[in-house]
């Protein structure tokens, strides 16, 4: 498969199980590392600061399912999620195979880091004697790994978790590490975005990325352009209620400034998305989400300021409508 | 005897973060100080937002158990804006809130906690499993192994009927106050019953024999992980035109009877916690507190600790008569997988196809809200001071706060370091492995865990029972 058009299915295929995106990939992936003899993707998945909702969300992966990602795809060399080994034999894992993979590994993180208090607010691991915070688990392998992707909102620009008045100091992976971080936002991420950038990684390397960070592919257009409910805007024909099945707009949506291909994409096997159930989309992809979208039933002039005074609230990298 | 210290850390396979410092004295835990590691602050971030917002705020508190942070917010709404919920709006609720239900307890077994007792396919994410204490013949192992990957799709399908009605998980949108934003179509619900076979036929014939299987041959864990005899459940599933049904009851199960639970008894405390008090109502994270070991909070009930989760629901609905042990958690999360498909068939059945069975009112009848329900882990309270539709105070009491309470100085264990205490270990390589199984039968969820509650300031002593 070359690259134009693994960028074209990743735009294109849409809705239904048939027309899925993974299903459409793997075997493309499968099919390339036999050719190029080239082994699965090394991964080490670094938890942090979050809900644990992308792990959840990269467990909904349709067509192929999980199994497949894991046996195909990646070898998920560490992750507090899913790894069979535990306590002192998971960290000497950790230790070993960010040696062994070390400038191959593509490390995830999911979740922000806390910085306040050197970081004592996370702390992946403890031995008998030290505490492993986020902060330093995050700062060391990022250095070694060919790519570092942020899954969520909280990874890549501190999220829920960074949300005000942000105790802990939390802040994306991007602010900890002097490096290109590859931002799959999403609260949480669409596991599509999550398993095509990987696969982008795989085959053709670094994805364009938009300015903040985040896969074109996924991110490049904003909800309000695609969403099914357009008609509706333009015919200023406005929902007043939750439930309704006109436009979102003075309900709070944050579609005209939020990147996301929710429309078309949808979630969980391609079957429904917010504004299809009747409520607005919330901008959980956005760089100032929850603080920019909140109240989050509220007409986007009238909502508050996002974090640091709102200063990307304006500018959140998709194509304005 | 000199004792030994080891630090079981990171404890994988659950949602979040946690370390266990165990103290062994002759092949024997004399001590384990389960702490959690993780801290966010979400109580703080709640204040001074919109509370019409707590919905969706709140479901990210928790990736795995999302759904029911917004079933207690939405139960929380309803009551402060005095809404009146229609018979469709609680069927589709609860069969929004079983399908989460199915999807946790699919993927505890499965993912988190199967690969205690089965050997896995020596590839990641299964490299370096301890093969110590695996007890199945190759034939069980291999068709079990084997399930884990049918599960991957069994709890997929179980958030697919999630979303249908949801629009999306986790953080589900339409499951707010008032009701369900999306309507049952007709459509909806066949494509919903379809999927529902599917996950019923998985729980009926992989889930149930598999677990059955595996108490059969690790039946000493119905002697392990033992706890006292006392739990806590705040009922789950409601119905009525005020929630004020619920489908299984709540209550106090302690000394071999049943009370109805009193939220003034409930009483928490920061002793080995890292926070700080700093005021008479107030508190601020400490990271760095001498003696403490946890974000979690202790928390007790009229100064007694309380286990909360499937097991005590089974219990204190009368489905189980077993004991208190590693096992019978194990056992009793099953057997609520199997009624949970049973009762959400019956829910879908009943489910009239119409409109969106939403009505929501915008003027607030109160200024401090309380709004009790049982999540997947267990029992879970949403309390809210509210003035001019903002939020003063919003607290938080999660399951694993109740069963991972720390050491409160005032004599005793939570159930999680009760249950681990006494344990015997026969070989220190098998120290992980049998620690392990005890510890993730509560289902831990670290992220969850992490908040805290000020009674006094947040929560007036409503009869809500």
């Amino acid at each position: 498969m070359q690259k134009e058009e693994f960028s074209k299915i990743c735009r294109e295929l849409s809705s239904g199980g048939s027309h899925a995106l993974s299903r459409a990939i793997l075997p493309a992936v499968k099919e390339h590392l036999a050719s190029h003899n080239k082994k699965k993707l090394p991964v080490i998945w670094l938890e942090t600061n979050d809900s644990g909702d992308n792990n959840i969300a990269f467990m909904n992966t349709a067509y192929p399912y999980l199994d497949r990602v894991f046996t195909e795809m990646l070898d998920l060399l560490y992750s507090n999620t899913f790894m069979a080994a535990q306590g002192r034999d998971a960290l000497s894992i950790l230790e070993q195979v960010s040696e062994t993979y070390k400038g191959k590994f593509t490390l995830v993180v999911e979740g922000a880091i806390p910085k306040k208090d050197n970081g004592r607010y996370n702390i992946i691991a403890r031995t008998e004697t030290r505490c492993i915070t986020a902060l330093e688990a995050v700062t060391r392998l990022g250095g070694p790994a060919e790519y570092v992707v942020a899954i969520g909102t909280c990874a890549g620009f501190g999220g829920p978790t960074a949300a005000r008045p942000n105790l802990t100091g939390s802040v994306g992976v991007r602010d900890v590490l002097d490096r290109e971080v590859i931002n799959v936002s999403g609260c949480p991420v669409n596991p599509d975005w999550f398993v095509g950038t990987l696969a982008h990684l795989l085959m053709y390397g670094r994805p364009d990325l938009d300015k903040l960070g985040r896969p074109t592919l996924f991110y490049g257009f904003t909800v309000h352009r695609h969403c099914q409910r357009r008609s509706y805007f333009d015919n200023k024909d406005f929902a007043k209620e939750l439930g309704e099945i006109e436009c979102m707009f003075l309900l709070g949506c944050m579609g005209p400034r939020t990147g996301a291909d929710c429309p078309y994409r949808q979630w969980i096997n391609h079957v429904s998305w917010p504004v299809k159930a009747n409520t607005p989309c919330i901008g959980c992809t956005n760089e100032d989400f929850p603080d920019g979208s909140s109240p989050f039933f509220t007409p986007m002039a009238e909502k508050s300021k996002g974090q640091e005074g709102g200063k990307n609230a304006s500018n959140q990298g998709g194509e304005q409508a | 005897m000199s004792k030994v210290r080891v630090m079981f850390s990171p404890v994988t396979r659950l949602s979040g973060l946690l370390s266990v410092d165990v103290i062994l004295e002759q092949g024997r835990v004399v001590e384990a100080n389960a702490g959690g590691t993780m801290f966010r602050g979400y109580e703080w971030i709640m204040r001074d937002r919109a509370v019409t917002d707590a919905v969706y705020m709140t479901q990210r508190i928790c990736g795995i158990c999302s759904t029911a942070h917004g079933a207690a917010a939405s139960y929380l709404l309803d009551e402060l804006y005095d809404h009146e919920l229609s018979e469709n709006a609680q069927y589709l609720r609860n069969i929004i809130f079983a399908a989460d239900f199915l999807q946790n307890h699919i993927r505890h077994f499965y993912f988190f906690s199967l690969p205690d007792f089965v050997k896995m396919p020596e590839r990641p994410p299964f490299h370096g499993q301890n093969p110590a204490d695996i007890r199945l013949n190759p034939e069980d192992n291999q068709r079990l192994a084997g399930h884990y990957f049918e599960a991957v799709k069994a709890a997929q399908e179980s958030h697919q009927i999630l979303a249908l009605f949801g629009g999306k998980v986790p953080h589900q949108h339409s499951f707010v106050h008032g009701g369900v934003a999306a309507a049952p179509t007709a459509d909806k619900i066949e494509q919903a019953l379809a999927l529902l076979g599917n996950i019923s036929e998985f729980v009926k014939s992989r889930m149930v024999p598999d677990t059955e299987l595996i108490a059969r041959v690790y039946s000493d864990y119905f002697r392990l992980g033992i706890t006292p005899r006392q739990f806590f459940s705040f009922g789950l599933f409601r119905f009525g035109v005020k929630n004020e049904k619920f489908l299984w009851r709540s209550g106090v199960l302690a000394d071999g009877r049943l009370y109805p639970p009193r939220l003034e008894l409930i009483s928490e405390n920061i002793t080995s916690s890292w926070f700080e008090q700093t005021g008479a109502e107030d508190i601020k994270p400490d990271p760095l507190k001498p003696g403490a070991y946890t974000w979690v909070k202790s928390v007790r009930y009229a100064g007694r600790y309380f286990q909360v989760g499937p097991l005590a629901r089974m219990m204190i609905n009368g489905f189980y008569q077993g004991g208190a042990a590693t096992m019978d958690r194990i056992y009793a999360r099953t057997m609520e997988t199997l009624l949970l498909t049973e009762l959400a068939r019956e829910w879908l059945k009943n489910l009239k196809p119409g409109p969106p069975p939403i009505s929501q009112k915008s003027t607030p009848v109160k200024k401090a809200v309380t709004a009790a329900t049982d999540a997947m882990r267990g029992a879970l309270l949403h309390a809210a001071l509210i003035e001019d539709e903002k939020v003063v105070k919003y607290n938080i009491i999660t399951p694993t706060v109740w069963n991972f309470s720390p050491k409160d100085g005032l004599g005793g264990r939570g159930p999680l370091e009760s249950a681990l205490a006494g344990t015997e270990i026969p070989s220190q390589n098998m120290l992980f492995t049998i620690l392990g199984r005890t510890i993730r039968s509560f289902d831990p969820c670290i992220s969850c865990a992490t908040h805290l509650l000020d009674c006094k300031g947040g929560v007036k002593a409503e009869a809500v029972f």
